[in-house]
């Protein structure tokens, strides 16, 4: 796929090429042991990435859909309920409330494309079991102020960080403020399996025990059933990829963030930019800027060889899947309104500067030519 | 010789050299989900099984849930399956909302047919019969009484490739049929993963679309979705594997009908009567034994090095996370039987005579001994 591209959105034979040894060399070792299911591996990473978040445990699932579907269910939300989040977002963020049986509440986004909380508490009702802010691009949600609101109404809260391993505002890191917290391992995340994998973090003692019967069947132990659960875990062939590659999480962070300085100073003024504020760190699972003739200058950008890419183009409370839960045209004007104008850049951990400055030159032909054309 | 394991995984990948060639590729590609490899799997399944689709899937469990919620069950909803399962069979069921409707099984392990009618009520929406350790259910009876009251089959056939009844492979005779991948089954990949089968073109749409999220393109959302997908990485086990299946379960066979006939001559010994329309696949190899022989002898097995299992002490609907259910110890007197006489002792493909005979020596010396 990436071969065409002058700047592909993703590499994976790079990230591979550095690493290939000691890989193939942690998945031996799984054969050794054949362990595949909730072996050694597993149980390490689970160690790894609760130190990661500055959490007491962490929990492996099937995927990232799966670990919302399991905290929704360990905090026992279901049919009737309500749960407050933003639209914006993948759609699993609404189809795990929506599959339990509860009802997705959406709240509208700021400029920085995250759910406003100044918008949330007007949506709180008597059925509301909790609030699930999303940490789009890598970038978190306005935790502070959040946990504020979640306080006061007791509510708990679930961090969708599926983007976002190692963001933080505050001075917290994402996956460290809500009761349980979700994240995705998908093979395009920052810390990527190679297929389908999730994460759950808390802190809290019973909720982690309740959280690994929940991935295996409901399971208290070999014979007995304590309630209802799903098959949902991550494989130790996964735990065995995600290993060696957590160790470098932070050189790839630090590179996506390289990457965003470029970006950042090079198209100062000419786009809309996801600029920090003072109290965050941004790791660039995604760099969205928001244009004007946005789908003009991503084909413009095509044919330059760039590869960019929309997230997401259809907000979830517009997609036929959401009809039913009667979200017009115009109901979230924010979001709405960034839909049709956000693109995300190339900002993978393996471009190089001469590729990165091709971008921005692109980017900026574009809109100088435009303009030379409307004079 | 002192130990005969239950898991056969490391002999059977000692040498899984070409399977990482294939790994290795794939992270250079990095087609991670939905792969090339995953369609080749699916078309070769759907060609072993004989059905025109095949869907691969996060789990057994999984494959099970995704044609219930394709069918449209769901809250309210009742579904009808057999008491002696595992609890993935009425987990799934669960998942959706629907409520779990048991009856009690037959002495071949499998749901007793001549049961289900009166299970039947208007909240019915689909029965799920279990080919339970490889042996069938008994379809036709089965699907003269799902014409009648026009309910959908859904086949849990996660522990029975290549099973049959009637000439006719567990698996085809279901709207959709269910199979587990999962380490330990007959075909086997190196996680959790599951396989559906059908003939029905609308079934297959359906299972496509809520297995990866309710998409139709990348962009439109048709209706809210599951993330269950077969890993690439693992079809690549599974592409491997597929040639090796109708020799996996001859071995299995071969296995069973030696214990059959060695365990057989003592006395104490029972087991299910083999049928001749039935193509029993041994996921399992049970036997049983007098109820109250049946601890001590697991334990005395075990003492030995022969890891013996029971495949399941306590009936679902016994079960502390059921009891909502509203049953009551007694109700499915076979199942309950079975949970207290049963044994299961290893019977795959890499099975040495040796560690066979190991297990029938034991397993003689217990009741020779008169019992511990």
């Amino acid at each position: 796929v990436s071969t065409s591209w002058r700047v592909p959105y993703v590499d994976f034979p790079a990230q591979f090429a550095g690493e290939k040894e000691e890989l193939m060399n942690s998945v031996l070792e799984v054969f050794e042991r054949g362990d595949f299911i909730l072996g050694d591996k597993v149980v390490q990473f689970e160690r790894e990435f609760a130190q990661l978040c500055g959490v007491k445990h962490a929990v492996s699932v099937a995927n990232g859909t799966d670990s919302l579907i399991l905290a929704l269910r360990a905090l026992d939300i279901g049919s009737g309920d309500e749960v407050i989040t933003a639209s914006n977002s993948w759609i699993s963020s609404a189809a795990a409330i929506a599959l339990v049986g509860a009802r997705p509440v959406f709240v509208d986004v700021t400029s920085d494309q995250n759910i406003d909380p100044a918008l949330i508490e007007r949506s709180i009702t008597p059925k509301t079991k909790a609030i699930m802010p999303i940490h789009l691009t890598g970038r978190c949600a306005r935790m502070p102020e959040i946990m504020k609101i979640a306080d006061k109404h007791k509510l708990p809260v679930i961090e969708d960080a599926a983007q976002a391993v190692m963001s933080h505002v505050g001075g917290k890191r994402s996956g460290s403020f809500g009761k349980i917290n979700s994240f995705s391992l998908h093979p395009l995340k920052n810390l990527n399996a190679a297929g389908d994998a999730g994460i759950l973090t808390t802190n809290d003692d019973e909720l982690a025990v309740k959280l690994k019967m929940l991935r295996h069947h409901g399971m208290k132990n070999r014979e007995e059933v304590a309630f209802w659960g799903y098959n949902s875990r991550l494989d130790t062939l996964q735990a065995a990829i995600l290993l060696p590659r957590i160790k470098k999480l932070e050189s790839v962070i630090e590179r996506r963030r390289r990457n965003a300085k470029i970006y950042l100073s090079g198209l100062a003024g000419v786009v809309e930019l996801p600029v920090e504020r003072e109290d965050e760190f941004h790791t660039y699972h995604v760099f969205v800027i928001q244009c004007d003739r946005r789908n003009e200058l991503q084909s413009h950008l095509m044919k330059a060889g760039i590869d960019t890419k929309i997230h997401y183009p259809i907000p979830i409370h517009r997609q036929e899947a959401a009809a039913y839960l009667g979200y017009g045209e115009g109901s979230l004007p924010v979001t709405e309104r960034q839909a049709k104008r956000i693109l995300s850049l190339p900002i993978h951990q393996n471009l190089d500067e001469k590729q990165l400055h091709l971008v921005v030159n692109t980017i900026k032909e574009f809109y100088e030519h435009k303009r030379t054309v409307q004079l | 010789m002192d130990k005969v394991r239950y898991s056969y995984l490391q002999q059977q990948f000692a040498d899984p050299e070409e399977i990482f060639d294939g790994i290795r590729k794939l992270l250079k590609t990095g087609a991670f989900t939905l792969g090339p490899e995953v369609e080749q799997f699916e078309k070769s399944f759907a060609a072993l099984i004989g059905t025109k689709h095949a869907v691969g899937v996060g789990s057994g469990t999984d494959a099970l849930k995704l044609p219930l919620k394709a069918l449209g069950v769901g809250y309210g909803d009742e579904v009808i399956t057999a008491a002696n399962t595992f609890i993935a069979t009425a987990g799934a069921i669960n998942e959706i909302g629907a409520k779990t409707v048991f009856v009690d099984c037959t002495k071949y392990y499998t749901m007793d047919v001549s049961q289900v009618e009166k299970a039947i009520t208007p909240r019915t929406k689909a029965i799920m019969p279990v080919h339970y350790t490889g042996e069938p259910v008994d379809m036709k009876p089965l699907m003269a009484l799902a014409e009648k009251y026009k309910l959908p089959i859904v086949e849990d056939a996660c522990q029975s490739i290549f099973c049959e009844i009637d000439g006719k492979r567990a698996g085809t005779y279901g709207i959709a049929s269910g199979f587990s991948l999962h380490p330990l089954k007959n075909l086997n990949v190196w996680g959790d993963a599951g396989i559906v089968v059908t003939d029905d073109d609308e079934m297959n749409r359906k299972l496509r679309l809520i297995r990866n999220h309710g998409m139709k393109n990348r962009d439109e959302i048709a209706v809210f979705g599951f993330n269950s997908r077969l890993d690439t990485l693992q079809a690549i086990v599974g592409n491997w594997l597929i040639p090796q299946t109708a020799d996996i379960t001859a071995q299995r066979r071969k296995n069973a009908a030696y214990y059959d006939q060695e365990l057989g001559k003592i006395p104490g010994i029972r087991f299910c009567p083999r049928r001749p329309n039935v193509h029993q696949v041994y996921h399992l190899y049970i036997f049983e034994v007098d109820q109250k022989h049946r601890n001590p002898l697991l334990k005395y097995l075990l003492s030995k090095g022969i890891e013996a299992k029971v495949h399941y002490p306590i009936p679902l609907y016994q079960q502390e996370g059921l009891k909502h259910l509203g049953y009551k110890a007694g109700d499915f007197p076979e199942t309950d039987r079975q949970a207290k006489e049963v044994l299961t002792l290893p019977v795959d493909q890499h099975l040495s005579r040796e560690e066979a005979d190991f297990c029938i020596h034991h397993v003689r010396k217990y009741f020779e001994n008169g019992g511990m």
